[in-house]
């Protein structure tokens, strides 16, 4: 499924992130914005990684060689002792060719073909080894582990529950058994005292790790930045110390012997997973990263086979909500076994107690991350006291589901990076305490509980900053250690496990965790329910005792609870002291309530100062508001003043523009009309030139007929005087003169006449321009 | 111009607003409520709750992990408003050992089952019995039935349901996130019988 993952990125619809999973539609743009920079990040994580596993690969060659020679040894003896050897006889044959950092790759390819054998018949559990080049880090964790598995031992002489089927598992489990016990003796000296207390084994734990890793440093830096997507599932499965915690064929057993009890014959007396938990891990199958595309039908079986087996391998953790999810994760960056011991790992051993049946561990988390809000963020949380919310509602989901589903995922897997190489919850408690850095100046402005969780659910749902928020864990809050956490933890427990103790005694009125009556009334009713209480603070303890740390942590606790206790125990001897004991502790439980009625009374004065503080703001403030009120009054009177003058300029250009338009009419039609009148001249004057052309020839012709007349005349009158005799002649000179004088008259008239009347037609179309241009002007 | 139009509006509106807000100091008329979600796994309380403040339903929705808050407020006829602040719990039985965190100091506990699944009926009796031990006297209880459409799978009847609700004093209802059937009506109902504050 690991590589099926790498080309989801393709095909993936937008609504999914890198790794598959699903983005709230309101963080789609964050997440498009912050996609570059995460590419970036990668990029370059990918590169210093690549260096450093290079130099690594160097450096172990040579200066690793001999320790881990010596350590091979043993155990590839041991083998030979146990008689395995039948079955494997590929491996530790020959201790020497078990070269220090391959030494024990060298050989997976033998294991898992020999496990694949074995299981021909369920055929999907999967296991693969974890690249050569990790090695170093495999070994550097494994010292942890082996640790771990020393005390483990120890526990095992007291209570025998834990890992009920290993012994019954095979031959191949007692080697591994004994191949730790053969490496632990070795680093024996330096931690030998480790199981003895709390305290001197969180010191220790670190020393040699320290001294003999001087790239420990350097590859927490790198975590710190992030672990690249490609090596992120061999790189976790290195820090979890995922192959020194197999034990072969472990996984496939537990699953075999499940299957078998389910047909109905039990092959070992191992308690079968209970009905109830194997229901509630159906339930939850599909409810696990719903539509992711790795979860299909394949993957969820692997799901189903993953918590069952962890069931059947821890009964006193079984199966708890939350679960479903870490395993969903593992499986999508590993084989099916390989995040089966991861699992293991993570819940048996850095969750140890917090999923149990009681929860013991994470309310006792919450109690001891309260403290830290209060020393750390005091104005806060006191924020909070008012609006009346208490920090583990929010914290809480936050613990128990290691942050998945509540940031995005690239945040969340940058703090599973570190979480993980740190191998303790330490960085739960950082990562919650900058989220709370980050958002605590939000949150002091919220007005009531609801806007507050509200805001602070939706602010830690978008921190895509993973670097900001992983590097504010990481340097901001480095006096959170863990063996500060297990002192706070140590001191938190007891009222945690009073409260479960309380509960489980039905007939007792329960109270609140803190409430001093309970312990009073307990105390008054029968003096020696303390010590019983100390005796049944065993119990859950026993539950919790998978992990060692709790144990441990528990069982010194329980010295000083035991210790602390010694007045009672004595106090059937003495009487007196007895009664002295009772006074006094009646006189610090009513000391210790008056100082809480005190603390509250400070505490409803402060709320009534607030409560002052804010009628005061309102009042100033709906002065002031008054006042900007007025001011927008007065502004909104300037404003529909102005705006009236502005449509009375309007109005007015309105008109000036109209009457413009009408001049402008006007000239245009008079500059038609002018355009007219002129062709109407022009026209004239051609029928002006016509006329006159055709006055031309007529007074040619009548010139042409006068002098035709007076050539007649002229003849005539030769004519008369040729007939008649001179007597004659005066006759016809009397009769000559008439018609001349005749003619001359009517043509003098004719042609005055004619002159006279072309001048008036060319003078009259001028009048008429004249009239009509004084016509227009008024206009 | 278009600009000069909406300012008195606004004004006017903030002035409106204020004056509201300085003359409905009296809390009788706006009441804040917190409110739990009880009940075995899978029976859908989260999906009450995404129905009722988001009107959506996912038949697909994840496991809710110690418990998740979102909140909503509905406006009576009566011109009260009630804002509910809903704390949503994780349904598996460890984690009752949580419970008390969120539902101390609650006014309204909601608990749920699932009308196809008795043994969700049984785990709803354990709840109510776990809340008049441990809850506040004065909480408001509401049995819900829920996934009322899957009719044909039921297994607790409603008179069962109605009768376990009168002897111990509570409201019933039967409801479905996936059709939305009654999750208005519930959440109404609750509002309507929340104690309120005498105005003095």
């Amino acid at each position: 499924m690991a590589e099926k993952i790498s080309h989801l990125s393709h095909t993936l619809e937008p609504r999914r992130d890198a790794y598959g999973f699903a983005l709230r539609p309101q963080h789609l743009q964050r997440y498009r914005e912050y996609a570059k920079i995460y590419k970036e990040e990668e990029d370059e994580r990918s590169e210093k990684w690549k260096n450093f596993l290079e130099q690594q690969a160097d450096t172990s060659r040579n200066c690793w060689s001999e320790r881990l020679h010596k350590e091979r040894l043993p155990s590839g003896v041991s083998e030979h002792r146990d008689g395995t050897v039948s079955d494997r006889p590929a491996e530790g044959d020959d201790p020497s060719e078990n070269k220090p950092s391959d030494g024990s790759t060298g050989s997976s390819p033998e294991r898992e073909v020999h496990s694949t054998e074995n299981l021909k018949s369920d055929k999907v559990p999967r296991w693969a080894n974890v690249r050569p080049v990790l090695g170093a880090i495999e070994n550097m964790m494994s010292f942890r582990i082996k640790k771990a598995k020393n005390v483990e031992d120890d526990l095992k002489g007291v209570n025998g529950a834990h890992l009920p089927t290993v012994d019954e598992v095979s031959h191949s489990g007692q080697t591994s058994e004994e191949d730790s016990e053969g490496d632990v003796e070795l680093d024996e000296a330096s931690n030998g005292s480790a199981n003895s207390s709390n305290g001197e084994r969180a010191v220790s734990e670190g020393m040699p790790l320290e001294s003999s890793f001087p790239w420990r440093e350097e590859l927490e830096c790198l975590v710190r930045g992030g672990v690249p997507k490609d090596l992120r599932g061999e790189v976790w499965q290195a820090f979890v110390g995922v192959r020194t915690r197999r034990i072969e064929r472990y996984y496939q057993d537990l699953l075999a012997q499940e299957a078998s009890d389910d047909e109905g014959k039990a092959l070992d007396n191992s308690p079968a997973v209970p009905q109830k938990l194997k229901k509630q891990i159906e339930k939850d199958i599909p409810r696990t990263f719903p539509g992711h595309p790795a979860l299909d039908e394949n993957g969820r079986n692997s799901l189903r086979r993953l918590l069952i087996a962890y069931a059947r391998h821890n009964p006193s953790v079984g199966y708890c909500q939350a679960m479903n999810f870490f395993a969903g994760l593992l499986l999508l960056l590993m084989p099916e076994e390989n995040a089966f011991w991861a699992l293991v790992g993570i819940i048996d051993d850095y969750f140890g107690g917090c999923y149990t049946e009681e929860m013991i561990e994470s309310q006792v988390d919450q109690l001891v991350f309260e403290e830290l809000m209060r020393e750390r963020f005091p104005k806060l949380v006191n924020h909070l006291d008012f609006l009346g919310v208490q920090v583990a509602w929010i914290s809480g989901p936050w613990f128990l589901s290691i942050f998945v589903n509540m940031l995005p995922w690239e945040s969340v897997l940058r703090i599973w990076d570190v979480l993980l190489f740190e191998g303790n919850r330490v960085m739960l408690f950082r990562t919650a305490l900058a989220l709370m850095e980050l958002y605590g100046p939000a949150i002091v402005t919220t007005k009531d509980a609801g806007d507050a969780i509200t805001l602070l659910q939706s602010l830690a749902g978008s921190t895509f900053d993973s670097s900001q928020l992983v590097l504010t864990a990481c340097m901001g809050f480095v006096a959170i250690t863990e063996a500060r956490l297990l002192k706070l933890r140590e001191k938190h427990r007891p009222s945690i496990l009073e409260v479960i103790e309380e509960r489980s005694k039905k007939g007792r009125v329960w109270k609140d965790s803190k409430g001093l009556a309970t312990k009073l009334y307990s105390f008054k009713h029968d003096t020696s329910s303390l010590v019983q209480e100390t005796k049944s603070t065993e119990r859950p303890e026993d539950v919790a005792a998978d992990a060692d740390t709790s144990h441990l942590e528990n069982s010194s606790h329980l010295e000083d609870l035991l210790g602390g206790l010694a007045v009672d125990s004595e106090v059937d001897s003495l009487p007196d002291l007895q009664e002295q004991v009772v006074w006094l502790k009646v006189e610090l439980c009513r000391l210790l309530e008056e100082k809480r009625s005190a603390i509250l009374r400070a505490e409803e004065l402060e709320t009534a100062l607030m409560e002052m503080v804010k009628q005061d703001n309102r009042l100033q403030l709906s002065a002031r508001v008054e006042q900007l009120e007025q001011e927008v009054t007065e502004l909104r009177q300037a404003l529909a003043d102005k705006k009236e003058q502005e449509t009375a300029m309007l109005q007015v250009l309105m008109r000036v523009e109209q009457e413009q338009r009408v001049t402008e009419d006007a000239r245009l039609s008079a500059e038609q009309d002018v355009a007219a009148q002129k062709y109407a001249v022009h026209v004239l004057q051609e029928k002006y030139e016509k006329a006159m052309i055709s006055l031309a020839q007529m007074e040619k012709r009548a010139i042409m007929a006068e002098s035709m007349l007076e050539a007649t005349l002229q003849y005539e009158t030769g004519q008369n005087k040729a007939h008649q005799a001179p007597g004659s002649a005066h006759n016809q000179s009397s009769v000559q003169e008439t018609p001349t004088r005749r003619i001359g008259l009517f043509g003098l008239g004719w042609r005055d006449r004619s002159k006279g009347k072309p001048e008036e037609s060319n003078e009259s179309p001028q009048k008429e321009i004249g009239n009509r241009e004084l016509e227009q002007q008024p206009k | 111009m278009g600009c000069s139009s909406s300012l008195p509006d606004r004004a006017s509106g903030r002035l409106g607003g204020l004056n509201s807000e300085n003359g409905a100091v009296n809390d009788a008329k706006n009441l804040r409520v917190k409110l739990v979600l009880l009940g075995d796994s899978g029976v859908g309380k989260s999906c009450i709750v995404l129905r009722f403040v988001r009107g959506q339903f996912d038949p697909t929705s994840k496991v809710t992990i110690g418990a998740s808050f979102l909140s909503q407020t509905i406006a009576l006829q009566d011109s009260t408003t009630v804002k509910f602040e809903i704390w949503d719990t994780a349904g598996q039985e460890r984690y009752a050992a949580l419970a008390p965190l969120y539902y101390r100091g609650a006014a309204v506990a909601v608990v749920v089952y699932d009308i196809t699944s008795p043994e969700s009926f049984q785990k709803a009796q354990y709840w109510v019995k776990e809340l008049q031990k441990h809850g506040s006297p004065d909480m408001v209880m509401a049995l819900v039935g829920n996934k009322a459409d899957l009719q044909e799978n039921r297994e607790v009847t409603v008179q069962d349901g109605i009768d376990y609700a009168e002897k111990n004093g509570m409201f019933f209802i039967e409801t479905s996130a996936k059709t939305a059937d009654n999750i208005n009506q519930l959440f109404e109902e609750i509002a309507k019988r929340l104690p309120r504050p005498t105005p003095s």
